[in-house]
């Protein structure tokens, strides 16, 4: 008796777990298909050209021009993350404090960016900053500048591009370990005679750095292999690796070097997430919408 | 925290809000633009511009492709990505996080690399210029919002609910049919639509792979950008911020309603 109910079950839970493969095969099979697959080919073309095996990853490390490409990359992508991790601080901390509408508004505000096409919103910082656009005129007309300033195809036109496009991803992590805060702990330090700046540095800091780390991190990755717009915004003095990635397809057609400059891009980016990638909620981030 | 800083903050912090939405709308006075050139505030209005957009075919052969591929590319994200979410449910977390992370990586991997791989996979294959291999593409990056938003609804629902239905006799089927999809149709609702709004938008990897033939309305603009600066691309940005927002109030909208009259089910 109990054995005629062990083997039911038995086949019950085999039925359950052929199931769950059935659901979970066909995404594991684009997945392979169309991403890991095409990037294993890509890491396959990398090794290709007939100058030794390893010839197109020593060319791009060796190279003082593409050296100078990769560092300027990442000095770009610090300073974007940086700019935005300050810009969202005190931003999130407002939105922590609103309630009711005002809060629904602010993110509204706050979401609404991240639906409009990377292109349009790029295309509207090239209406902005030209030489006669609205930016150089206002700041003329007050009297800052007498003569327009240069804010397009150099990095002033990308820094500002970028922040404006990557802010939100700062911003929402950094909310988000706001509103977990318990003001308790505020009002504790407060009634133990702190001073306001002493209860910021000691209490409320050290609580919300992990989401400035979150945001801090997801900005400068995503920011690392950025293309339309510093391809947009900036000049060819102004290259980042995205941009050197395409050129090797488009123009110079190598295509070995183009694979051996993504390995590295992606060398980098996995770095990264393997030695900070415990502050990073991509979850929570892809939800948010 | 005193009252001084949260008045600087507040200031401080309507300032970046307004840096993040009022530049958006700078295309909206450049498509007005009576003139050859870009000007804002334009200095005579007309729709000049709108006219040369209407009357181009080139301008709507890109929309209509870009309707095409942002359907296909929901499509086959909102059904791969939905069995994948329920699937995900099922097994132990550690599984759960590999399998996770192997959906989430398109975000992660910088675009640029999947989209040349994508192009120089899919070029011998003949899928490089087709509204397929572009939708193929964007459901890449379009699945991780619908995996982990459905995922979301899932796990808010009663499990009792299910229980009930199986123990009442329910095939799995019919339990998904008429008590799971219905209580996660919010969270399907909002993943489509944002799988959707990625494909619709999507520069990157639309502008490797749509060749001659599959050209959206994306690629049009950057390539109009870059060879000629009428306000014509003005147009056709605003055209494509208008079907943005209409969408995303859409969303937000028929969202709420959603949550509203699931919400006494759910949970």
């Amino acid at each position: 008796m109990g054995e005629v109910i062990a083997i039911r079950q038995l086949r019950i839970s085999s039925r359950a777990t052929m199931a769950t493969a059935a659901l979970l095969a066909p995404i594991l099979l684009f997945m392979g298909t169309c991403f890991i697959l095409p990037l294993v080919e890509l890491l396959r073309l990398s090794f290709t050209g007939g100058r030794g095996p390893l010839w197109a990853y020593r060319e791009i490390a060796e190279s003082e021009v593409y050296r100078r490409v990769f560092v300027n990359t990442l000095l770009l992508a610090l300073n974007v993350a940086i700019i935005a991790s300050l810009l969202a601080y005190p931003t999130a901390y407002m939105l922590s404090r609103l309630r009711g509408w005002t809060l629904s508004f602010a993110f509204w505000c706050l979401l609404f960016p991240l639906w409009i096409s990377v292109l349009v919103r790029t295309f509207a910082w090239i209406l902005l900053l030209e030489r006669n656009g609205p930016v150089n005129r206002t700041l003329s007309a007050v009297g800052i500048i007498d003569q327009p300033l240069s804010m397009l195809f150099n990095s002033t036109g990308v820094y500002i591009g970028m922040v404006h496009v990557l802010l939100p991803y700062a911003l929402l992590p950094i909310y988000t370990a706001m509103r977990n805060v318990d003001d308790r702990l505020l009002q504790a330090s407060d009634g133990l005679g702190a001073a306001p700046l002493q209860t910021f540095l000691r209490v409320y800091l050290p609580l919300t750095l992990p989401g400035v780390a979150a945001g801090f991190l997801l900005v400068f990755l995503l920011a690392l292999g950025f293309f339309v717009t510093p391809m947009m915004l900036g000049g060819m003095q102004n290259l980042t690796v995205a941009m050197l990635i395409d050129l090797f397809v488009t123009e110079r057609l190598v295509w070995p070097l183009a694979a051996a400059a993504s390995f590295w891009l992606l060398l980098i980016v996995l770095l990264l997430i393997a030695s900070a990638g415990r502050f990073l909620n991509l979850t929570q981030t892809v939800a948010a919408r | 925290m005193t009252e001084k800083s949260r008045v600087l903050s507040t200031i401080a912090g309507s300032i970046v809000l307004a840096f993040l939405v009022l530049p958006i709308f700078a295309v909206v006075p450049a498509s007005f633009n009576h003139a050859s050139f870009i000007r804002i505030p334009p200095e005579a209005m007309s729709l000049r511009w709108y006219e040369v957009f209407l009357n181009d075919s080139e301008w709507w052969k890109a929309l209509l492709a870009s309707f095409r591929v942002g359907l296909l590319a929901t499509t086959i994200s909102v059904v791969l990505g939905t069995a994948a979410a329920i699937g995900l449910e099922r097994v132990t977390p550690r599984i759960r996080a590999i399998l996770l992370g192997v959906v989430l990586s398109p975000l992660i991997v910088p675009v640029i690399m999947t989209s040349i791989a994508l192009y120089y996979i899919m070029r011998p294959l003949g899928l490089h210029g087709t509204i397929f291999g572009l939708a193929i593409g964007h459901s890449l990056l379009a699945l991780p919002f619908v995996v982990v938003n459905v995922g979301i609804s899932l796990r808010s629902i009663d499990p009792n609910c299910t229980r009930a239905a199986e123990g009442l006799g329910a095939s799995p089927l019919r339990v998904f049919r008429t008590v799971t999809l219905p209580l996660i149709l919010p969270g399907l609702a909002g993943g489509s639509a944002f799988a959707f709004i990625t494909s619709f938008d999507e520069v990157v990897v639309s502008i490797f792979l749509a060749g001659v033939q599959a050209k959206t309305l994306p690629v049009k603009i950057w390539e109009a950008i870059r060879v000629e600066f009428t306000p014509v691309t003005a147009v056709a940005s605003t055209v494509l911020l208008a079907i943005t927002l209409l969408l995303f109030f859409g969303v937000k909208v028929a969202g709420r309603r959603l949550a509203s009259e699931s919400a006494p089910h759910g949970r």
